[in-house]
């Protein structure tokens, strides 16, 4: 196989897997069952869009891909900051308003 | 020292990331890099940052191993069949020995990427990181392979 | 020079992708939140930077490696903050570890028995 036929192979072959990863990734975020293991997969989500992005720039030979794919990473992170900190607050007013024991399971 | 070969790299850094190895280029590079150097100057002026630079290149590249080790146990025990009977979760308190809270940072940090553990809490008291391992058939011996790995890589860095 | 690149890149694309979808399968297949983490937080990071440094190989030009070294390492630094935040605030928000949890030192309780 020429370097060029591997290649292509190569990406052919990460993309159909990554397509399989996001497909099991968004099962989990309908399936749940907590707001935090959707919040987690939501992270996995971006990680597979960084994967995704990188490859195309590969296919493409368009390096400006690069910059995306970085600040798609930055936009991830923040996010999934902001979730831990909504997680966090939603608690805090829950256990202020309503003194009774905290029983999340199987909601969110 | 140290400050010359900082705003050396960062000058060339400068002129790798915008293109053109232009003699312009570059001095702009080392004015910027001698503007960020300055604005950090009372970090960078800590003696014996040369001296603990190779240290932290050896901490990079434990970690590196270990980051390739952890996820190829992940993958070997996501993929076992038999899931249940591989899985004993459990969270465990790891005493401390590291103070500053650089190092407890940095010891969280790449608790999480290493094999099989996840630092989840700092006690208030800062004595214990409490640590979730995906495994623990033997509590010591995990919290010996922290302490003798790279909790003593860490301290060896920071001091 | 660039055949061997090439191929470098094309299996780092191959090891990258395969590492993901198996951060995926954990995500699906592992009991509790916390197990879960483990898996996105290893693997995951590790598929997504491998993909990056494939494309370093694939471009070989010093203004994209030093990029993709420079997104590699963010991820690296950031993935485990997100990881640890999520966890800390999951566990004091009360969503539990699966029961077949050995040790809780978290837990008051045996807190109390140190």
């Amino acid at each position: 196989m020429s370097p060029e036929q591997f290649l292509d192979f190569a990406i052919a072959v990460a993309l159909g897997l990554l397509s399989l990863a996001m497909l099991l990734v968004t099962w989990r975020i309908m399936r749940g069952p907590s707001l935090p293991d959707r919040i987690l997969a939501l992270d996995m989500l971006v990680n597979i869009g960084i994967g995704y992005i990188v490859i195309v720039a590969i296919k493409t030979g368009f390096m400006l891909y690069l910059d995306i794919a970085i600040s798609l990473g930055l936009i991830g992170f923040l996010a999934t900051i902001a979730f831990a900190r909504f997680v966090l607050q939603r608690w805090r007013i829950r256990t202020t308003n309503h003194s009774q024991p905290n029983n999340p399971e199987g909601e969110g | 020292m140290i400050f010359f070969i900082m705003t050396a790299t960062l000058a060339l850094i400068w002129t790798a990331i915008s293109g053109s190895f232009s003699l312009a280029n570059l001095l702009l590079g080392a004015i910027i890099g001698l503007i960020a150097m300055w604005v950090i100057r009372e970090r960078v002026s800590h003696p014996g940052l040369s001296k603990r630079l190779l240290k932290i290149v050896s901490l990079a590249l434990l970690f590196l191993y270990e980051l390739l080790i952890s996820s190829i146990r992940v993958a070997i025990l996501v993929l076992s069949p038999r899931l249940d009977k591989r899985l004993q979760p459990g969270i465990i308190a790891f005493p401390l020995t590291a103070k500053s809270d650089e190092e407890i940072t940095l010891l969280a940090n790449l608790i999480t990427l290493t094999p099989g553990t996840l630092s989840v809490d700092v006690s208030e008291d800062r004595k214990f990181i409490y640590v979730h391992a995906i495994a623990v058939p033997d509590r010591e011996a995990l919290i010996a392979d922290i302490a003798n790995g790279f909790e003593r890589k860490i301290i060896e860095v920071f001091e | 020079m660039t055949a061997l690149m090439s191929y470098i890149a094309g299996v780092l694309v191959l090891i990258g992708a395969v590492f993901t979808l198996i951060a995926a399968i954990g995500i699906l297949r592992l009991p509790d939140l916390y197990t879960r983490m483990h898996a996105a937080s290893k693997a995951g990071t590790l598929g997504a930077g491998l993909l990056m440094v494939s494309l370093a190989f694939y471009a070989f030009d010093a203004s994209v490696v030093l990029r993709a070294m420079a997104g590699v390492l963010f991820l690296l630094l950031t993935a485990p903050v997100s990881a640890h935040l999520l966890a800390r605030a999951a566990y004091t928000a009360g969503y539990k570890p699966a029961e077949i949890t050995s040790i809780n030192e978290l837990d008051p309780k045996a807190k109390s028995n140190d």
